[in-house]
């Protein structure tokens, strides 16, 4: 392997991993704050993406209630991909409601919330695939078109191209993770939602509002889960409604090797597994998908804490 | 009411998903949620699909029934050699971080499926042959095998292996400490979920007549556990009606939405829109009956008669802790 070739991947898994990322953030939020994995996550996800779509003024397909739709609006994609994360965080806060918000009033088993969140998000899905149908919907040329030309590594002869698309991805996921970090480090509401965190009895009577902090945090999780569905959306293309039911598994092994709820961690295993995808060889590329998998048995085995966790000290 | 049936294509369905529940129930008996059932029925259905178009060669005419038996067996015993090897490490963990690995444990047995040439690739294996004329006939099969494994199930419930899955599913340390070993437990509660699993997975090869990697994926891991909780999971009863009754559910509004008489863009939705209902009714059936349709109180009135204390008693607690 060349320098350039080298390079390129390394970038190639910087790009993949920094949507990991911000995608897993979203999970281990909402983890951090309530102890439930959302399975809905990823139906957000798929969300965001449509939402992007349909701001920038694309058209629907042959399918679908909604079919050939021409949408009247037409924004500029930067102010598309911030309104379709911020329709992205409304409608993870409407699954809070209704999935959520019954079953914690009434103390229930989480492994119920698991459940009603996941009816939630074969509702979402199906509802998308009953709008617009189950085609694969590929982002206009033209919005990448005002940015620069990709950077090219190597000669002439033999470029090692890396696309402007993965440049923007890399570049939304650092602002995103640093604006989060100092969100969660720097500001009340991050003072509050760490307390919550540690322990929701005592920061209730401390008097937090838990039930406005956990709104806001699935606000914030569908915020996140909406970007990293329109800038995947935009890398690939948005390939149907069951687009985000792989991409938020591949969520669920980041979050486990960041360490259940835990923010850094989440980053830090985002990029590991990013840039380990990039470096399967050529010949082993069908079992791309696995090492995410793969890696998140083994760290369970290893080290169920996390990279960066703490030992848990099981209590009798 | 005959054309729903479409040939009994959809009570086999019913009768597999029951079973299929029934796997899941297993390991949870002993407080373990594990999700690994659609990882050993794609095992088990690609042990059979394997067999019996590349090792048995059918002679033109019907596939001997005993040739599927055999394969079924065989089935079982591959996913149950498979679930120690996986059990084993994997039951150290406990409530979600189990349901994680397992969920990984589907992911990686998919995607080897997806590439390796033995499975078909992507394509998978088709023209599986057929021991019978009409998919009725498979009930010969099915109905047995679906009462074998609950009377089989009710029976464990009540002797000593039962029991102590009961004492780990309340309490793991309070029942290690009174004797009883909980690694081996667990890993037996599993084994015993995957070798029906598979079992299952070896017949609905032959059912389908095609097997491929969609068979085994999360989406499947994630309609048996409500099938289990939406049915109940307190009672091996339950997942028995909520496998029949959630398989059954999308056909049965599609059967509404034929009757006529429906305004056309309600039967449009009814038609085409079922699978949102279905999500719906999920996210509102864990709600409105948390503990499933049916439990153990269903039971008592006549379980109390027979003996002074219920058999349900101690277990009505929450079904898995983390």
């Amino acid at each position: 392997m060349n320098i350039t070739l080298l390079l390129q991947q390394i970038l190639n898994g910087l790009a993949i991993g920094g949507v990991y990322a911000i995608f897993a953030l979203g999970y281990t939020l909402v983890f951090s704050i309530l102890r439930i994995i959302n399975f809905a996550h990823g139906a957000v996800f798929t969300l965001g993406a449509y939402f992007t779509y349909v701001l920038i003024g694309s058209r629907f397909g042959f399918n679908g209630v909604l079919a050939n739709l021409a949408v009247p609006i037409s924004l500029p994609f930067p102010v598309a991909l911030l309104l379709g994360a911020i329709l992205a965080g409304l409608c993870s806060v409407v699954v809070e409601r209704l999935a959520f918000r019954p079953l914690r009033a009434r103390g229930a088993d989480p492994l119920l919330t698991l459940v009603s969140s996941l009816g939630v998000a074969v509702a979402i899905v199906n509802l998308i695939q009953y709008l617009v149908g189950a085609e694969i919907y590929t982002f206009p040329a033209r919005i990448l078109g005002g940015l620069p030309v990709a950077i090219n590594f190597g000669s002439d002869t033999r470029p090692v191209p890396v696309r402007t698309v993965q440049i923007i991805i890399f570049a939304v996921s650092m602002v995103i993770v640093v604006l989060l970090t100092y969100l969660i480090n720097g500001t009340n509401v991050g003072r509050a939602l760490r307390a919550v965190s540690e322990d929701a009895t005592t920061a209730s009577l401390l008097g937090i509002n838990t039930d406005r902090l956990i709104l806001l945090t699935f606000f914030l999780s569908g915020f996140l889960g909406g970007i990293a569905g329109t800038l995947v959306g935009m890398s690939v293309s948005i390939a149907g409604p069951y687009f985000g039911i792989a991409f938020g598994l591949k969520g669920l092994a980041v979050i486990v090797l960041g360490g259940l709820g835990d923010i850094p961690g989440a980053v830090l295993a985002g990029f590991i597994i990013g840039l380990a995808e990039s470096f399967v060889p050529a010949q082993y590329v069908a079992y791309k998908d696995a090492v995410a998998f793969a890696l998140l048995f083994i760290m369970l085995l290893v080290r169920p804490q996390g990279l960066l966790g703490r030992a848990v000290v099981q209590k009798v | 009411m005959a054309a729903l049936y479409n040939n009994g294509f959809l009570l086999i369905s019913m009768i597999l998903a029951a079973m299929l529940a029934l796997s899941l129930y297993l390991p949870l008996m002993a407080g373990q949620l594990s999700l690994a059932s659609p990882g050993f029925y794609a095992l088990g259905g690609y042990t059979a699909a394997i067999m019996s178009t590349r090792f048995f060669s059918p002679t033109g005419g019907a596939f001997p029934v005993p040739y599927v038996l055999a394969e079924m067996a065989v089935a079982g015993v591959v996913c149950g050699v498979v679930a120690i090897v996986v059990g084993i490490p994997a039951l150290r963990l406990r409530g979600i971080y189990l349901a994680l690995a397992t969920i990984a444990f589907v992911e990686i047995l998919r995607v080897l499926s997806l590439n390796l040439e033995a499975t078909g690739g992507a394509v998978g294996i088709f023209g599986i042959p057929q021991p019978f004329a009409a998919r009725i006939e498979y009930l010969w099969i099915a109905g047995p095998l679906l009462l074998l494994s609950m009377f089989l199930i009710y029976r464990l419930e009540r002797i000593r292996t039962g029991r102590a899955f009961a004492a780990i599913r309340e309490d793991e340390l309070a029942a290690a400490a009174m004797g009883i070993d909980p690694t081996y437990n667990k890993v037996l509660a599993f084994t015993l979920g995957a070798i029906l699993a598979g079992v299952v997975g070896a017949l609905s090869a032959h059912v389908l007549n095609t097997w491929n990697a969609r068979q085994g994926t999360f989406d499947n891991s994630i309609n048996y556990l409500a099938y289990v909780l939406i049915g109940g999971s307190r009672t091996f009863i339950g997942p028995v009606v909520g496998g029949m009754t959630l398989t059954a559910l999308p056909e049965l509004l599609r059967a509404v939405a034929d009757v006529g008489g429906l305004p056309v863009w309600l039967a449009e939705f009814l038609r085409n829109g079922r699978l949102i209902i279905f999500g719906v009714l999920i996210a509102l059936g864990t709600i409105f009956f948390p503990q499933g349709m049916v439990t153990p109180e269903l039971f008592e009135g006549r379980r109390r008669r027979r003996r002074v204390e219920p058999a349900g008693a101690g277990r009505t607690r929450d079904s898995a802790k983390p």
